[in-house]
């Protein structure tokens, strides 16, 4: 690379970290005296002029050769000791920073501008919009952070920034108490995974001596640490399995993914942007960055594939059965992230990459729809409260059509094909896995249509009072924009088109998922020995099966309504658990919170008792040398100055004649 | 040396010096007198001359006038006297009385410029008249910031106690002169190994007596123990805005002034001498800390506050500067750090304390401060932030300064005379910073969790605000990007060292000083070596 597109990328790379907090400085600091009702504006300059920023940054790389479109940019050393940094703020600019930085700004663009008109009632913003559209900006930058970091520590910093924007926008609505409790739910669980992912990067440190991205991944290449001897056994997969905790956390994944579906408390752009499309895919960024450490264990790559499978059956079966749509959606979310994880323990890393940037479109898009239709419902989104709505939201209904149709799989439609890709990769490291795949898409196809013909067909009914009206047209535009990408994105990663996504991709994963997965008869290989028409096929079941999943669900739901209830009665059991979640939050709570709870009012009682006792003691002593201290402190002159030529005296006598 | 060079050298303190003057003249010319522009000709003059001290302050290869010599620890505390002088003029803009703000305000200029002196000061006479032109004007300073007997009190306190403690320092100077057989600085170590000035030798009573006194002089502006007696009763006393101020000012050059001492030894004394520091370094931190807890009133409080900022910072001093290493292993740089930072963060809860009234006085306790939050988002805010830094914690630079001053007395070489006793001295240090949290959080606690009296009021014009701020945004800037200011402090430190051992020309000449000559000496460590090579 030139110097001159370093310049650029760092010029561009500091303009996507700058632009959205000064967004979020000027929108916090006079939102609520100044600009009121106008602080979308400053938060949409930010989050635009990074998505700018990001265009241009991934157009500068195309210039460079493909094989050396990775740089770190050292901007600045924060602390330094002699001449040893201590921790150094650099980005790290490479084709995998460049996807997300598209995917999260752009996506974000499109939030910021639909908040404008969701945000308000009747043209009269709600409480706290400055604050939220503050907040929105500081997601972005708090991502593009995590995503740019050239280091573990940064990375760590974007990663606790994002939980923290995360908690404060579920929390948004601070007064409703089911509020306030997911964003306590969704910050504590998350600081289960983070106190993993804090581990993980202590014992890379320990391990390695560093911290940062090339110097870490080179010395796990070669098997040695810092000093030169072999890594010790098992090392390397209990880092990759500490940052796997924190990825779990973050992305929702089992056992951790108990909060995502309570963070739908918050605003639905909030749940748009933060909890489908961007920040919950941190854990897979994050993943494939650290590549290397785990294709380097094996175990962990086996681990993290089975959880992707397993949550991704798992949150499919419970989104059968819910009625609150928005939930619907967090379930489907978790079951996708899930593919995602499913696609890097099978060693197929561009294909996450790709179904992350996939899913971002149609998610988000279904998400935006559905707070179009809570917007219009008077805040109400359970299925039971109303249907038929196609005639009454006819754009709206278009476009969740279309974002359902490809989070279902529908051919030709962008969710389709990465996630045919996914399962094809899995069928051919671990076939079981793969299958579970194929199961879930079928499940996911059926229960995306169990909401789409509950909420848009059969007779129109809204909840009272409501007043059905259709989005304003800054709620419309991202609409309309993310339906053609979730029909387009798909493209940028077919055999059709050259699979531009994947080999643009591929410098990144070359030495890392593409290497070690070769190794394990990963699918890369088989394409070229005729594995094509096997995908062929596998695309022409999937989509089969997907269509013929809608069609039941068509008959379920439209044409025969009755037989919905009968399955609920025959299998009451599998209904009753599946519509309490396997019972999941209930087990928690038997085994952590109630415990915890209990633990806790014992070391009330030891705290109130003995270590107040303790405290008080000690705290004593300062005390009573306080009142000791302070009968010198009489306000005396004379005693002042007493005490100073004495004090001089005591220390000259004392140094002296010691 | 021509008579331009000499002018353009010191500029800063010319345009002070002159400054001060017009803005005396300003105050009661007219009629009526134009008291109304003082604030403004006196923060003119500040800038100018932070302009100056910017543009052509470079150190000097020796002597500008005799007794006078420019090193780069001028330069630096140059301009941090300056830009803090600037804050302190913001803040007390409206102080006092229009018909006395002339004299106010030129207390202030002269004061500033005490410290500038200080800070090129090559001579103990000049020394000790730059440490009093430093204080003499903040006694008067004290007595007209407010119309009442407290402040006649404190100022008449801190006038006497002041005087006592220049006898002190003047006392114990006249020692150093009889050991060393002169009064210029950076030719004490000539002295060391060429004449009676010796530790080992006759002189060593002498030269410990009059060392120690002047310790104790200097300890009385820096308000160490056991002379920080006056410290509570004068801070409650003054005027808040000029309580900010005799935080700070004093400190600076007190600090700056043992910064000389020190050097003037090579950093080099002797075990006795350095564990006088040590306790009084230990004392100084825990008594400040321990008395603050009791405190309701919020100015008594940031007094102890300030009676343990100066243990912390004697903690680096004690750990001496390592060449080139940077404050996270020099204590003379971490020093220099923090005090810096110190400055604004103690001069923001001041100003947060001018911007507001209640019941037709000015807020002072934790009482009055309960319930700002509400009515004062923004000022609470501020509040918030400089008492975090002061607690030292992230995201404000009051955390890298404590980093920095830990860090050095943890990270001391084995070679260090006082290697493990500065470990011990460190860890008392973090003790009592986590004492110190719990009174600074009664603070925060005030103003964002009580409202039940919640009758404060925003009074301060715009310049207090705008100090506020500026008071509060470096220190989250300087968190964020340390960089600049450390590399200032660094190097200013360099200097500390070249200015006395690298380019004095005796050194050059005669051997190589030190523990060859003198056993009882404090062995110098490797990194002195380096330094002491000419």
């Amino acid at each position: 690379m030139t110097p001159e597109t370093i310049e650029a990328l760092r010029t561009y790379g500091l303009a996507i970290l700058l632009a959205p907090l000064a967004g979020a400085i000027i929108a916090g600091a006079f939102g609520s005296k100044l600009l009121r009702d106008r602080t979308h504006w400053v938060s949409l300059l930010g989050v635009a002029g990074a998505f700018a920023a990001a265009v241009a940054l991934f157009v500068t790389m195309q210039s460079a050769p493909v094989d050396a479109r990775s740089v770190v940019i050292p901007i600045y050393d924060w602390i330094t000791s002699g001449t040893n940094s201590v921790f150094r703020f650099e980005l790290l600019i490479d084709p995998l920073t460049s996807v997300m930085l598209l995917t999260v700004t752009g996506i974000s663009t499109l939030v910021v501008i639909y908040s404008r008109d969701y945000m308000r009632h009747h043209g009269t913003p709600e409480k706290g919009y400055e604050r939220f559209f503050a907040y929105l900006a500081l997601f972005v930058f708090s991502m593009c952070v995590l995503v740019l970091g050239g280091n573990f520590i940064l990375l760590y910093v974007g990663w606790e920034l994002v939980g923290l924007c995360s908690y404060l926008l579920i929390g948004f609505y601070y007064g409703r108490p089911a509020a306030a409790a997911a964003a306590k739910k969704a910050f504590l669980v998350n600081r289960v995974g983070d106190f993993g992912f804090g581990l993980g990067i202590l014992l890379i440190y320990l391990t390695f001596g560093t911290l940062e991205y090339g110097a870490v991944f080179d010395l796990v290449r070669q098997g040695v640490t810092d000093s030169g001897a072999a890594i010790p056994d098992g090392r390397v997969t209990a880092i990759a399995l500490l940052l796997l905790c924190g990825a779990c956390g973050k992305s929702a994944q089992l056992p951790l993914h108990v909060w995502l579906p309570d963070a739908m408390e918050g605003p639905s752009p909030v749940s748009a942007l933060i909890h489908a499309a961007t920040m919950v895919t941190a854990g897979i960024y994050m993943i494939a960055r650290c590549g290397a450490i785990f294709t380097a264990s094996p175990v962990a790559m086996t681990v993290v594939a089975t959880i992707g499978a397993a949550t991704a059956l798992f949150a499919a079966t419970i989104a059968l059965v819910q009625t609150d749509m928005k939930r619907i959606l967090a379930y489907s979310t978790i079951s996708q992230l899930g593919y995602m994880f499913l696609a890097i323990g099978v060693y197929a890393a561009d294909s996450a990459m790709f179904h992350l940037f996939t899913h971002a479109f149609f998610k988000a898009l279904l998400f935006l729809g559905a707070g179009s239709i809570m917007h219009a419902m008077g805040g109400v989104i359970d299925v039971r409260y109303f249907g038929g709505l196609r005639k009454l939201l006819p754009y709206t209904f278009i476009t969740f059509l279309i974002g359902s149709l490809a989070l279902a799989g529908f051919p030709l439609l962008s969710g389709f094909f990465s996630k045919d890709e996914i399962i094809h990769h899995a069928l051919s490291v671990h076939p079981i896995l793969g299958v579970i795949g194929l199961i879930t898409a079928v499940l996911t196809a059926f229960y995306t249509f169990r909401m789409v013909f509950l909420a848009f067909f059969g007779p129109t009914r809204v909840p009272e009072g409501a007043v059905a009206h259709e989005a304003g047209r800054w709620m419309l535009l991202p609409l309309f924009v993310l339906s053609a990408g979730a029909i387009g994105a798909g493209y940028l990663g077919v055999e059709v088109t050259g699979k531009g996504f994947h080999h643009f991709l591929e410098p990144v994963f070359e030495h890392t998922f593409i290497a070690a997965g070769a190794l394990h008869g990963a699918g890369h290989a088989s394409v070229a020995h005729g594995g094509f028409w096997a995908e062929y096929w596998l695309m022409v079941l999937s989509g089969g099966l997907a269509i013929v999943s809608m069609i039941v669900a068509y008959v379920f739901y439209v044409r025969a309504p009755w037989i919905p209830g009968l399955v609920k009665a025959s299998a009451a059991g599998v209904h009753r658990t599946l519509w309490n979640k396997y019972f999941v939050d209930e087990a928690y709570s038997l085994v952590v919170v109630e415990p915890a709870r209990r633990i806790g009012k014992i070391c009330v009682a030891l705290d109130d008792y003995l270590i107040d006792g303790i405290v008080w003691f000690v705290t004593a002593v300062p005390r009573a040398l306080a009142y000791a201290l302070r009968t010198t402190q009489s306000g005396v002159l004379q005693g002042y100055g007493f005490s100073m030529v004495a004090g001089a005296a005591v220390i000259v006598v004392l140094v002296l004649w010691r | 040396m021509t008579i331009e060079h000499i002018a353009t050298a010191l500029a800063p303190e010319l345009i002070l010096l002159v400054g001060a003057c017009f803005v005396l003249m300003l105050g009661v010319t007219g009629s009526p007198p134009r008291g109304r522009w003082v604030s403004s000709a006196s923060f003119a003059t500040i800038v100018l001359a932070l302009i100056a001290a910017v543009r052509v302050g470079s150190p000097e290869a020796g002597e500008l006038l005799p007794g006078l010599w420019i090193t780069s620890l001028t330069i630096y505390t140059r301009w941090v006297a300056l830009s803090v002088g600037a804050l302190i003029v913001l803040v007390n803009w409206h102080q006092p009385v229009v018909s006395e703000r002339g004299e106010y305000m030129a207390m202030i200029l002269l004061s500033l410029l005490g410290v500038l002196l200080t800070a090129s000061a090559n001579d103990l006479v000049v020394l000790f008249l730059a440490i009093e032109l430093v204080s003499v004007p903040t006694y008067v300073l004290i007595a007209l910031s407010r119309d009442d007997t407290r402040s006649s009190e404190a100022a008449v306190k801190y006038f006497f106690l002041g005087a006592l403690s220049a006898a002190i320092l003047a006392y114990g100077m006249s020692f150093l002169y009889g050991a060393a057989g002169t009064t210029t600085i950076h030719t004490f170590t000539n002295g060391i190994v060429s004449s009676n000035f010796s530790f080992g030798g006759a002189g060593q009573a002498q030269a410990m007596i009059g060392t120690m006194l002047v310790f104790g002089g200097l300890a009385f502006k820096i308000a160490a123990v056991p002379f920080h007696v006056y410290a509570a009763d004068v801070y409650e006393g003054a005027a808040s805005p000029v309580t900010g101020m005799l935080g700070f000012v004093p400190k600076l050059a007190g600090f700056v002034a043992l910064c000389k001492l020190m050097s003037a030894f090579g950093w080099n004394i002797p075990p006795e001498l350095s564990w006088m520091i040590w306790i009084v370094a230990a004392v100084t931190m825990t008594v400040g800390n321990v008395l603050a807890l009791l405190q309701k009133n919020v100015k008594r409080m940031l007094a102890y506050s300030s009676i343990a900022h100066t243990g912390y910072m004697l903690v680096a001093l004690l750990v001496g500067p390592v060449a080139g290493e940077g404050p996270m292993r020099d204590g003379v740089a971490a020093m220099l750090f923090y005090m810096a930072v110190y400055g604004v963060m103690n001069l923001g809860v001041f100003a947060l304390l001018t911007a507001f009234r209640t019941g037709g006085r000015d807020v002072e306790t934790l009482d009055d401060l309960s319930g700002i939050a509400r009515r004062a988002p923004a000022g609470a805010l501020a509040l918030a932030i400089c008492v975090f830094s002061l607690m030292g914690f992230p995201p404000t630079a009051g955390f890298i300064g404590k980093l920095y001053i830990f860090s050095g007395a943890f990270s001391t070489s084995a070679a260090h005379p006082m290697h493990d006793a500065m470990i011990a001295l460190a860890i008392i240090g973090v003790i009592n910073s986590a004492i110190a949290a719990a009174y600074y959080l009664r603070i925060v606690a005030a103003v964002y969790m009580r409202t039940e009296k919640d009758e404060a009021i925003p009074t301060g014009g715009m310049p207090v605000r705008w100090g506020l701020a500026l008071c509060t945004i470096p220190l989250l800037v300087v968190f964020a990007w340390p960089a600049a200011l450390t590399r200032s402090a660094t190097d200013a430190v360099a200097v500390v060292q070249q200015s006395i051992f690298r380019n004095s020309e005796a050194v050059a000449t005669t051997d190589p000083p030190s523990s060859v000559h003198t056993p009882t000496l404090r062995a110098p460590t490797t990194d002195h070596d380096d330094a002491l090579e000419p």
